[in-house]
């Protein structure tokens, strides 16, 4: 848009003439916005920076770092923030672009299940992780239930307090919330793809798999990338989810880099240790996200 | 025929993930009907032998799920009014203007949108304390708006730069100024963005836990997210009960979005596929 009203008008000439005081105008538009975000984002942000390199004694130092990256319970926190991202996101990719593809077949009530299906990601991720942990409560859960009738399982599993099962059952609550928000960005990728680009693989030959690969796949690149980057960053910072479902246990085996952060700050009442956690996750979430950032900026 | 077993599968598929999408709201609502008795039976009884309204009643008048409702409802509805009436502004500026820090502001509000809410949350108890907000929903108001501005003005900048240009020169030449362009020619027209961007503030500031349990203290400030996550916590759960508040909770969210679905899909969807 820009780019066709500048050379439409030349644009160095008449329109610099014409608007000589737009800026000053523009900037008042923006400014609420940016002061607002200085004063209630940057400013917090910098003090919990200062506050990560605060020693007791008050001068500057990176101790604290030190001992964060020597503590191998940090170490652990972060294998499992990983894990469970990379396990919520891939399945939330496979099942988004399997049920978008589904729904952009011609199958009996589409339209309906499209606008159902965005319900687990519309409520808040609190609710997603009661709901679970009572499906999935060992003694009275309705999931423990239809296995035993199946006889699927002879004793009930311990779901949320099991070791290995734990972080399973955090990741089947999140792909349940999640993936619908993949499925309906998907879908509106789908659609977007001209419908005769798909006639014109059909005519020179092509079957359903060549013209998903090479039709359909090109045609999803951005929204794929763009489902991906959005849902790392929000499954990187998750938090009610896990904190309402298992609260980050059996013992720590289900924490993530939010609820621990968290947790060293009001429970343990660690600031400084918490403030560089906290510090060196924004570092991780900055650098998984900024591929993305640059993207999006070179569209801009 | 490959075609109609094509369709077969993908019904069968959809049908599969129908159960795995709606059962837990199915199972939500059945348990909430049930006594707490019938609640722990073993093996669980799929309907209500004698459904009852109870645990809603106690959780709505006995245990002040009145009250969180009305809080979460005045701190929402707050902090998406505002941060989608200053992110509008912005995004207008931003798209109209040739401001030669555009691209910078743009991409440090990106920025912005990516850091954690952990990394804030620490420096809020002081920062709000010191300015007599901590404990009362004004404060949370304004730590919302770390989630809910950023996103605000990138949506609704990218519904307004769709909106053609040479309506803004037609309204100037009809004697209009910047704020009325703004007023009365873009913000009618990116009024299903409007829409889609305060709905997603909403839901986003609605369902935080983490902030509510960092910079509240009192009972009179508990939002229902709150509630909810304080029950489960408890030695002692009652699961009907607990599962009516979850219904409490999930409620406007559901309710707005059903009403709303059409803009917000659409609103949603938008930015990720254009350009």
């Amino acid at each position: 848009m820009h780019g066709v009203s500048r050379a439409a008008t030349g644009w160095i000439g008449p329109r610099r003439a014409l608007r000589l005081r737009e800026p000053a105008v523009g900037y008042l538009f923006v400014a609420p916005a940016v002061v607002l975000l200085i004063a209630v984002l940057v400013y917090p942000a910098l003090t919990t920076l200062r506050l990560s390199v605060t020693l007791p004694g008050g001068q500057l130092g990176v101790q604290h770092y030190g001992q964060l990256l020597s503590d191998p319970l940090f170490w652990q926190v972060v294998r499992q923030t990983a894990a469970f991202v990379v396990a919520s996101v891939s399945a939330h990719l496979l099942l988004g672009l399997g049920a978008a593809l589904a729904v952009a077949g011609t199958v009996p009530a589409r339209g309906l299940f499209r606008v159902v299906a965005l319900l687990p990601w519309v409520v808040p991720d609190v609710v997603a992780g009661i709901v679970w942990k009572w499906i999935l409560n060992p003694l009275y859960g309705v999931l423990n239930d239809l296995l035993m009738a199946g006889r699927l399982v002879d004793q009930p599993l311990e779901w949320l307090t099991h070791p290995s099962l734990a972080p399973l059952s955090l990741i089947l609550a999140n792909v349940w919330r999640g993936f619908p928000f993949v499925m309906v960005i998907l879908l509106a990728g789908l659609q977007s793809i001209p419908q005769d680009l798909y006639e014109a693989a059909s005519l020179d030959g092509a079957g359903s798999w060549a013209r998903f690969r090479f039709v359909t796949l090109p045609g999803l690149r951005k929204v794929l990338v763009v489902a991906l980057a959005l849902d790392t960053i929000w499954e990187v910072r998750r938090f009610g989810l896990v904190q309402a479902m298992t609260g980050g246990g059996p013992g720590t085996l289900t924490e993530v880099l939010s609820t621990q952060v968290f947790k060293q700050y009001f429970q343990f009442y660690r600031f400084e240790y918490a403030s560089a956690m906290a510090v060196a996750m924004t570092v991780l979430l900055l650098a998984v996200s900024l591929p993305y950032v640059r993207m999006i900026m070179q569209e801009e | 025929m490959r075609r109609r077993a094509g369709t077969v599968l993908a019904t069968a598929a959809l049908l599969l993930l129908s159960v795995y999408v709606l059962f837990p709201f199915g199972w939500m609502l059945v348990t909430a009907l049930k006594t707490e008795q019938e609640a722990l039976r073993i093996p669980s009884t799929w309907w209500p032998h004698q459904p009852t309204l109870d645990a809603f009643v106690v959780m709505w008048t006995r245990k002040n799920y009145a009250l969180y409702f009305f809080n979460s409802t005045v701190i929402s509805l707050s902090t998406a009014v505002l941060s989608s009436a200053v992110g509008a502004l912005a995004a207008y500026g931003f798209s109209r203007f040739p401001l030669r820090a555009g691209t910078f502001l743009m991409g440090f509000i990106l920025t912005t949108q990516m850091l954690p809410g952990v990394l804030l949350v620490g420096p809020y108890f002081r920062m709000l304390s010191a300015l007599g907000l901590y404990d009362t929903r004004t404060g949370l108001v304004i730590a919302f708006l770390t989630i809910c501005l950023p996103f605000a003005t990138w949506m609704m900048k990218g519904f307004i730069d769709s909106v053609p240009r040479e309506l803004d020169e037609a309204a100037r030449v009809d004697g209009c100024g910047w704020l009325g362009i703004f007023l009365r020619v873009v913000l009618p027209l990116s009024l299903p963005g409007l829409v889609a961007t305060t709905l997603f503030a909403f839901l986003l500031a609605w369902g935080d836990l983490l902030w509510v349990s960092t910079l509240t203290h009192s009972e009179s400030m508990v939002t229902v997210t709150l509630a909810i996550a304080r029950t489960v916590q408890e030695f002692y759960v009652n699961w009907p009960e607990l599962m009516a508040g979850a219904l409490i909770g999930g409620l406007p969210s559901i309710v707005l979005y059903l009403a709303l679905q059409r803009w917000f899909v659409q609103g949603l969807t938008a930015g990720a596929v254009k350009g």
